[in-house]
This record gives C-alpha cells, structure tokens and sequence, in this order.
C-alpha cells in the first residue's frame, strides 16, 4: 500500500518477542512485598437461602488474614438491572456463586481455609432452562426484582430481565403476499469463553485508603466505576491499572474477581491476589447466551426477500449483566445484511439458576445470524437457487439503510460474495460447501486519547484501550505513527492506567480500530498542527505552506531545503515558548439510532451503535457416514474492514475468529446435568486444538469507512458469526438434511440423516 | 499445610515395603494422573513412593516365546515408537500413540494408566484385546493376571493395597493390528474404541479378536463374535450381526462425549470400518 | 541420586512438600513465570517445559521427581540476548495474540525441532496438538515453526 507509510503494513505485534520470550507480565505472574493470596468458597446449590455462615474454622488457621462474606457488599450494581452483588447475600442464585473469599500467606492456606467455611443453606427450587422459568407459578430468581434500579423501565413478566420489540413495516401483510415462506426453530448453546488465562487481580491500598488493582481486564475504567460502586467509594480512590491479558473474548468485560480482591485489600491493609483456579472459573464466570430462536422468513419467486419475522428467549443466567444489550443487538441484528423491507423482532431474557450470560464476541449475533443464514439457504433450496447468487441479489449496498433508519456509510458485501465465489473450487462428490454471510457493528459509546511529544520528538500514545491479544496497541501506535509521519519505533503506547490515561469504554464491540483510531487520529493531527506551529514561527513561513516529512521532520511543501526536527519543535516547546506539546480528542459515536417515524421500538437497552461491517463466509464440509461426525477442511472468510491497517493482524482475527466459530459450531457446549454443570473442565469441555483446523483462508476487503481512521472499521467480532451456518448449510447442500440445533454434533448429524 | 514425605526407593522390596508401611501412602509413576488429582485435592496421601528409579519396571524386551515384556514404567511415547511388536501386537503401540498428547505420552507410564483402570483411557481395551498379562508385586508376592480379569470396572482394578504393577505382557497376536479409536476432537478421551487383530485373506477371516473400549465400565470383547466371524468370508451382513452383537453388550454411559444410544448406534460401522481396514 | 535438579543449567533445591509440583517450584520458588497456570491439570499445555529436553507438563510433574534431571523453561531461549529462531518467526508470522500459550508454543516447537529438523505440515500440527491456543486458530503457529525449520 504505497499511499502510506506506516499504515497498511504488517508491522509485527508491539510486544510479541516480549511475550515469545516468557517475559511479559500477567497478573499471576505479579508479585508485591507482603502479599497475600485469595480464594473463593463457591455456592453448591442452585438457588438456596444462605440461613448462615461460620468463618471461625478458617479464621483460625494460622496465616488466614481475613473472611469477607456477602454482609461485606452491601451495594447492588448492574448496567441495565441494579441484581447483582459481589458476594451472594442471603440467597444463592447458581451452583458456583461466590459466597465468600478471604486472603491468606499461601494459595495453599488460602484453598483449604475456604473448605473450613461452613455454611448452612435451605435448599429452595431452581429453574434450569427458559421453559422452567417462564412456565406459570415458577419460583422466581429473583424475588425483590421489583425494587431493582432499572434502566429500561418496561413492565416485564416473572423472571424476565429484558424484553425488546423491534418492528417496521407491516410483516403479516408481507408474509400473505410472498410466494416462498420458511418457519423454523433453531436452537443455540453455552459456549464458554475459555480464554487460556483464568481471570484473576491484585490489589494494594496505601495508607490513605487508595486501591490500586491490576487485573486481567478488558476496560480499566469498567473495572474503576464498577469497584466504585460496589465498594461504595468515590472513583477518585480507585486505580485501575491493565496487566498482560491472556485472551478475553467478552468474558473479561465487566469485572470478575476485582471487587473482592480490592475489598481484601482494604480490609486487610495488604496486597492480596486472587487468581482463580479453571474450576473456579468455569463455574463462577460467563457463557455465551443460549437461545431459542423461531424465525420466519419471506420471498417472491424472482428470489426477493420481503419479510422475516423473529422470536428470540435468550437464557441469561442468574443475574441481569449486559443482557438488555445483548437482546437489543441480537433483534436489531436478525433482519441480516439484506434488503429486507418488513421486519418484526421480539425477544426476551429469562433468568435461570444457571452462572449468568454474558457479551462474548458476536453479543447475540451468532444466536440470531445461525437461524437467519439458514433460513437464507432454505429459501433458495425451494426457488431452486443458487444460495450465494440469491445473497448478491438481496445484499445491502452502500447507501441502504438498517432496520431503525441508520445509513450504510460503506458495503463491501457484494465483492466479499463476489471475492467468495471466484475462490470457492468446483463441486466435488462428498464435498459440501455451505455460505454464510454476516453483518455486525463497529463502534459504540465514547473514548478518547492523548498524544505527547517528548523532549526528543518521540511520542507517547495514551489512549485507555486494553489490547488483549488482538493488537489493538500495534494498530492504534501505526495510526499515530502514520498521522505523524514517525517510524512506528518512535512511538510509545503508554499501559491502560487509570491515573493517567483517557478515558476509554472498553476494549468490546469491534471497536478499537474504528473508534479509538479516530481519537488517535484527531489527537496526533491536533499533535501535528502545534507541531507546525512552532515550525511556521521557526521557519518564518504560514503553517499552512508547511508538510510533515519521514522520521519526523517539518519543512515547507515543494520546497526542498529547510527542515527542523520534532526534537528542536519539542525542545523550543518545552524549554522556551508554549509548553509541552500535547494532542487530545474525544470522540462519540453519534451516527444514527432508531428512527421512531420508521421503526416500532419498545424495551430497547440499546442506544447508537456503530459503523456496519459485512462478511461472507464459505465451508467446504466431509461428513462422516458412519459417525456422523463433520471435517471442515477449509474454510474461507472475505470481511471488508474499510482499511486493512495492518494486514496480519487483520488475517489474524479472522482466523482467531473462525477457530472459536468452529468450536461454537461442532464442538463446545457447556451442558447441565440437573443443577449442576455436567462439563466444567477442559477435558470435558472441549475446546478445537490444531487437529481441528481446516484451512483457513482470509479474503481482505476494503471499502473504506469514511468516518473511519485512513478508513478502517472493526473485525473482532464477525468471523465466528457466519461459521455455524456455513457449516450447517453446507451438510444441507451435500446431504439434504436441516440441522437447526448448535453443536452439530454427530449424533445429530447422524439422527439427522437417519431420519432423512 | 500437612507436610507429604516423598520417597525415592532404589529397589522393588523397598518400594513395597514403603507402601506396606503406611496404607495413606501412594505410588507415583508418570503422574499424570496422581498429579493432577493432588493438585485437585481429590487424593490427600500421607506420602508419594516415586517408582522412578526401580530398574525392574523398566525396558520393553521380547521373550523366548514371542512375548513382548513391557516395564511398569515405560512410557507411552517409547512403547509406541517401539519396532518391537509383531504382527497383531501392534495394536499396543498403536494405542499409546493415541494417547492425550505428546507431552503426556512422554511421561505417562503404561503402568500408571493400567493402575488407575480408567475405562475411557486406552490402554484396558488395547490390553484385554492382546490378551496381554498385567505382572503384579505386592506384600503377599508377585502375581499375573490376565487383562480381561485386572480391569474391574471404573476406577477398580485386580490390584490390592499396597500392590504395583510391575509389567505387562504381551504374547504373540496373530493377523494384522486394529486400533480404531474415535474421539470428539483429537486430544478427547475416546467416545468408543475398536481394538483387535485379524488374519483375513482372500476375504476369508482366519483369526480375529475385536474387544470395544469407553463403552462401560470395563472392555467388551465376546467370544460369540469372534467365533461367528472366524473361518467365514466377511460378507457385509456377516460383519453387521458381529457389530450388532458386540453394541447389545456394551453398557455405555449418557455423557458428554456421546449417548448411549448413539455409541450403540455407531459401533457396528466403526468395526466394519475397522476390518476393512485390515482386509 | 541426587537430591537436586537443574534448571536451566543451574543447580537447584527440590522444595519440601512432596507434593509440590515442577510448576510450583518454578513460578513461586524460582519466579521463572514464562510457564503458565492455564488449569493445572495437564490439559491446557500452557506450563509445559523441557525436562531432559521432553516437552512435559509441568503442572502434572512433580517437583521431586526431577532430582538429577535438566529442566529447561522459556527463560533459558534466549538467554545469550538473543531470541530463538522460533521466536523471532511466532512475532513475524503474527503467531502471537494474547501470549498466554506462546512460551509452551515455543519450547512444543524446540522438541520437536531438535528431533526432527524438517518436519511436515502434519508432524508441526501433530507436536503442538496438546497446547491449546484460543486466540490465533492455529494457523500462522504452524507457518512459523514450519519458518524457522526451513528458514
């Protein structure tokens, strides 16, 4: 990519030989002078009234410092619901729940005083499944949930925590005049994020009552406000501070284990980490959504689609979190990259005794997209067409709108299908191939950044965005390396910290690149016009006569002779006139919402989302005749990114992306066995190792974003989407058989083409 | 924290006598069992007998008669890089190249795994199949037993307290070796396996053994199939009433690896598959 | 028998409690913390090591059980200040997202090439298949090794 320096190169990950050698430091790697180690004590029931706990026998093992229970956490929180507490209070809501935690000299000590803690429960009945928890006169989960804070104030039915209508046009009439119809049910299960670094932090307070907690986090300031609120301190005593992340996926967005270990710390007056075990953290932290999802969709005989209609029930867990969100995402989300002109969408969140739902890359679009990208092929298999041809027909272009009213700013679909086609080989007998597309957001909410010259014309980047491993700091350090016209070496991207940095949401909703790349580059061009600044007064010329020239240089445009150094700009600032030279922005995305002239919304959790981003997706399937079992050998995803920033680590998440969608697809399935997890490890837990992988092809697209920094959007999220139904409709296109229910295990498979 | 003595005998007799002196005490072979089980707190021992330096439970060697001898604490990794093994005994390197992943087959023992009498590990079905022999050491003396008599049911062996393995034996297996072990994903613990040998030639089965492994507390192997199968050409009916007798026997559990029903379901396929292999 | 083992060429003292595990001793006795607690049962593959130049779980071994042998940790790779080829390949090939498997990756990929110095695609993919990597879905792991094996 000639037009830029910096940008568009495979710049290698800014810490990669640092985590290569061993060296780079996660939270359990961190150790300070006096610490203490934590442990959790997890609830055995499913739904029980904590009648009494007796912390005498771990309190008296020499070396335990200090048992906190949930009289410790009196304070409610919840971004949507105000339903959860660090501790369990009173009642038990999931088998796992933290009951209580404590700090002790050893992690040793620590996990044998936990199994000292006593308590006495009284067994109350749970509800396992949605269909138990909506069935009349259920027990509720959540029996004060009147007096909950809520954000989305709709009246709601007994163990529901959210429920969204989305509708515009006249579906019924739609569906009346189509001459294809398809109905079904699908069904989705809990996957588990399964990040290889259990979660995990340490807290220190200093003499005045200050926390400082460095975790394992995908937002600092997440971690911040939520300590905050639920230690009841003001956040200006609280210190957020970003360790290595080991992989997050969604799972690490709200806090985990923060708030007990900076209550630990405060009580104790001690640093305390508590790393929790993977037991611990397969049964106290987060699932993907499970769902069931009837959908319904409608077509003319050229192939037109005109109506889908959706019910989703998401099962949410026992406790609220982001699941309004989730919901409203997952709705707006169903129609589909296609111009679909009447849509109705309703669905609702129940909650269940089961540990809680929570975002994992996607936010309810694979629940959804698997029914809707299925569906796509149904259709075109009673038209008696092509699948792929039938998506181009029905695509969104640049300029359509999405269900609500909001512009498609830039559509790359229709030369990802394109891109698709050209690379899919020839049918081969016992070979299926199966397409998929998808559509999702880049954005969300607010961020900020800070560029700083130094004394020598270096740049520090502070921006606030946690890099778990995608390479969110590598991009954002080319953005503003690029912006700046400096090697990529000449820019340090300062560690997420509280104290220091600006503000960011959180590292979530693909949305690092698009949005965090826009205040970084507004912040570097605010860098780079005080920059000229002091260049035009040095240079005696106008700063608008003045270009920035390579390895961080100022001179006037088309002439060739005199140039001066961000070194002697930087120097004259911060010795002599001006002060240091700093670059800041705040950035929001503000593009559209819901239209209320065009859409019929109610309950919606969520407000303005992002730019869209598109991708299409093809598997070339096996089937396995006498097990049942699916080989995907290769598998190829075209995604428009608006600009390819960094072309590896775009490939990179890609091939990331579609390795969880293949687990998601055919292998991972956190099941129950009454009220307890039946799999809550890795060895029953199945997670696709390198024998698993097919080929895997990346097909880059760019149509670039013009709201977007050197027009990038997202790519986190939407690989794993389109990878289910790929694969489910390629097992349709080579045996004729419709499976609607995730994993496509083979003994589905196999009932599947018994019954066919 | 309770202090766990660690001991390091040089010898068998000490090895015993360690173990006879404190019944809390446990064996440690590979550990990649023991381990992770202590690491899980499931087993709090008063101490660990490491058979780590105990010369008799080690070498793979062969003897007068054909018989393959394998120390207690060879790994899987060298019993399956071994060229020792004849004919139908192949399938027991066959089985330990299966086994987790390298860094487990490089340190897990045949012994350990034999002790543990897990029924979805690989080795009980590998073993009844071969006929092999488990050699046992203990307080009372040595002992052999025959594999389809050592594998008791899950998590229980022939082995009494304060009792070793020692070695396995493996007498001559006659035909071409059969290990088909189908899994989730590759590094799963197997849904079902299909271990054997047989002799076929000319479409005619000479010799056969087949035994079903991860279906039941213990390996299947009958007789009745076996018989039915000798002597006979393998016509694809034939070979489905074998398969249909062998998933009447087994007693598989509802896990998340498969259903009963579907084990059952699969199994006549996979033997089919797993003689047309040897065919 | 000797009642030490090495790590990384130096002597060491095995710890007291029996039942301490190799990755005990090495992260909180030695604070060689390249091996990670991924589940600490032998699944994840994220603390395995060299133990006389065998990829081992550390997490699955005990620490005793290593008098008179050589442990190698990720430590010890690029010890002379310069990284191991396979190394400098994981960061070029873009092998390396969150880093929680990489160091395991790494040494997975040294026993396999000090065995075998031109692997195929499959016995690449058949070394690393008991280190899980949730991030990368494989791929550029295996080009990179295959990369510093013909490169």
């Amino acid at each position: 990519m000639a037009e830029f320096a910096v940008v568009g190169s495979s710049a290698p990950r800014l810490d990669g030989l640092e985590k290569a050698t061993g060296r780079a430091v996660y939270v359990d790697d961190m150790t300070r002078p006096g610490l203490l180690h934590g442990a959790v004590l997890r609830s055995a029931y499913a739904h029980a009234r904590i009648v009494a706990i007796d912390t005498a026998a771990a309190l008296a093992l020499p070396g335990v410092h200090c048992v906190l229970t949930g009289e410790d956490f009196p304070h409610r929180y919840g971004a949507f619901v105000q339903d959860e507490v660090a501790l369990a209070r009173d009642r038990v809501r999931y088998v796992g729940e933290p009951v209580a935690v404590l700090a002790a000299e050893t992690p040793a000590l620590a996990r044998q005083a936990a199994a000292l803690i006593a308590v006495d429960y009284e067994e109350l009945p749970a509800v396992m499944t949605p269909e138990e928890a909506l069935a009349p006169d259920a027990p509720l989960v959540h029996a004060d949930f009147a007096g909950y804070a809520r954000r989305v104030a709709v009246p709601l039915p007994p163990n529901v925590c959210a429920a969204t209508t989305i509708s515009e046009g006249d579906v019924d009439a739609a569906f009346a005049g189509c001459d294809v119809v398809v109905e079904g049910t699908y069904r989705t299960q809990a996957q588990v994020h399964c990040y290889l670094e259990p979660c995990g932090a340490l807290a220190e307070a200093d003499a005045a009552g200050k926390v400082t907690i460095w975790s394992s986090c995908q937002s600092v300031f997440r971690v911040q406000a939520t300590v905050a609120e639920i230690l009841g301190l003001p956040m200006a005593r609280i210190r957020a501070v970003a360790a290595k992340v080991g992989g997050a996926f969604g799972g690490k967005s709200d806090v985990t284990v923060q708030p007990l270990a900076a209550a630990l710390a405060l009580r104790t007056r001690r640093p305390v980490r508590l790393v929790l075990t993977r037991d611990d953290d397969f049964m106290m932290m987060r699932t993907r959504h499970p769902a069931t999802v009837w959908m319904k969709t409608g077509a003319m005989a050229d192939g037109r689609l005109v109506a889908r209609a959706a019910r989703l029930t998401l099962d949410g867990g026992a406790y609220a979190e982001d699941s309004s969100a989730v919901l409203g995402f997952a709705l707006l989300i169903a129609r589909g990259p296609y111009r679909i002109e009447h849509v109705r969408m309703e669905g609702r969140v129940a909650y269940t005794n089961r540990l809680r739902a929570a975002g994992f890359r996607g936010y309810g679009n694979p629940q959804v997209t698997f029914a809707g990208e299925c569906q796509i092929d149904e259709i075109a298999a009673r038209l008696g067409r092509d699948p792929l041809d039938l998506r181009l027909q029905n695509a969104v272009r640049a300029g359509d709108d999405w269900v609500g009213g909001q512009r498609i700013e830039a559509c790359g679909l229709v030369d990802c299908l394109e891109r698709l086609r050209a690379a899919l080989p020839p049918a081969a007998p016992g070979r299926g191939i199966g397409v998929a597309c998808v559509a999702h957001i880049s954005g969300i909410l607010s961020t900020s950044a800070i560029v700083r010259v130094l004394e020598d014309g270096t740049v520090t980047l502070s921006t606030g965005a946690v890099d778990l491993g995608e390479g969110a700091d590598t991009v954002l350090a080319q953005i503003c390396a690029e912006t700046l016209g400096l090697p990529l070496d000449r820019i340090n991207y300062a560690v997420p910290d509280t104290d220091g940095s600006p503000y960011n949401w959180s590292t979530g909703g693909s949305r690092v690149t698009y949005m965090v790349g826009r205040a970084v580059t507004a912040a570097a061009g605010q860098a780079r016009d005080r920059l000229f600044g002091h260049a035009a007064e040095m240079l005696e010329c106008a700063a608008g006569d003045l270009e920035l020239r390579p390895g961080g240089r100022v001179g006037i445009a088309g002439v060739p002779g005199p140039e001066i150094t961000f070194r002697d700009i930087s120097a004259r600032a911060h010795w002599a006139v001006g002060g240091p030279i700093i670059g800041s922005a705040s950035v929001m995305f503000e593009g559209g919402g819901f239209d209320p002239k065009r859409s019929a919304v109610t309950g919606n959790g969520i407000g303005k989302l992002g730019a869209f981003v598109f991708g299409a997706q093809a598997a070339e399937v096996e089937v396995d005749a006498v097990t049942g079992r699916i080989a995907v050998s290769r598998l190829w995803a075209a995604h428009d990114v608006g600009r390819a920033i960094n072309p590896t680590a775009v490939a990179g998440q890609i091939a990331g992306g579609v390795a969880q969608g293949l687990g998601y697809a055919l292998y991972e399935d956190l099941r129950f066995d009454g009220p307890n997890p039946a799999n809550p490890t890795l060895m029953d837990y199945k997670v696709p190792g390198a024998t698993e992988m097919p080929e895997i092809i990346p097909i880059i697209v760019e149509h670039p974003e013009p709201s977007g920094p050197f027009g990038a959007k997202g790519i986190g999220e939407p690989p794993l989407v389109p990878v289910a139904p790929a694969i489910a409709n390629a097992v349709a296109a080579l045996h004729g058989v419709r499976l609607r229910t995730l994993p496509l295990t083979p003994e589905r498979v196999l009932a599947a083409l018994d019954e066919a | 924290m309770t202090a766990v003595a660690y001991h390091r005998p040089a010898c068998l007799d000490d090895a015993l006598a360690l173990l006879a002196a404190d019944e809390d005490a446990r064996p440690l072979a590979g550990g990649q069992t023991l381990v992770p089980m202590l690491n899980l707190d499931l087993l709090a021992p008063t101490a660990i007998v490491s058979l780590a330096d105990l010369a008799d439970l080690r070498g793979i060697a062969a003897l007068a008669d054909g018989s393959i001898r394998i120390g207690a604490m060879e790994t899987h990794a060298r019993i399956a890089a071994s060229r020792i093994f004849a004919a139908g005994q192949a399938l027991v390197p066959r089985a330990a190249g299966h086994i987790a992943s390298p860094a487990i087959r490089n340190f897990g023992t045949i012994g350990g795994a034999c002790a543990h009498g897990d029924p979805v590990s690989d080795w009980p079905v590998a073993l009844v199949a071969a006929d092999a022999r488990i050699e046992i050491a203990g307080p009372a003396g040595r002992r052999g037993v025959a594999a389809a008599d050592f594998f008791l049911g899950f998590l229980t062996t022939a082995l009494e307290p304060g009792e070793i393995v020692t070695a396995i034996v493996v007498p001559p297996v006659p035909g071409r070796a059969i290990h088909l072990r189908y899994s989730r994903i590759d590094s799963d613990y197997a849904t079902v396996i299909v271990a054997g040998a047989a002799d076929i030639r000319d479409g005619i089965c000479r010799s056969v053994r087949l035994a079903v492994g991860a279906c039941g507390p213990v390996p299947v192997r009958l007789a009745a199939v076996e018989d039915l199968l000798t002597g006979r050409p393998l016509e694809p009916a034939l070979v489905a009433a074998a398969g249909r007798m062998l998933a009447e026997a087994i007693d598989p559990l509802d896990d998340v690896r498969g259903s009963a029903a579907y084990r059952r379901r699969i199994l006549p396929g996979l033997v089919a598959r797993a003689l047309a292999g040897v065919a | 028998m000797t009642a030490r083992l090495t790590v990384n060429g130096r002597p060491c003292d095995l710890p007291e409690q029996g039942t301490a595990t190799l990755l005990d001793l090495l992260r909180d006795q030695l604070m060689l913390t390249g091996a990670k607690r991924g589940c600490n049962y032998g699944v994840c593959g994220t603390c395995s090591v060299l133990i006389d130049g065998m990829l081992g779980r550390a997490c699955l071994t005990l620490a005793a059980d290593c008098a008179g042998r050589s442990v190698t940790t990720v430590e010890a790779l690029d010890a002379d200040g310069s990284p191991d080829p396979i190394q400098r390949c994981l960061v070029e090939a873009g092998a390396v997202q969150c880093g929680f498997c990489t160091p395991a990756m790494v040494l997975a990929a040294r026993a396999l090439l000090d065995a075998n110095p031109r692997p195929s695609r499959a016995e690449i993919v058949a070394a690393i298949s008991g280190n899980i990597c949730r991030c990368s879905g494989y791929g550029a792991i295996v080009e990179a090794i295959a990369a510093a094996a013909h490169g």
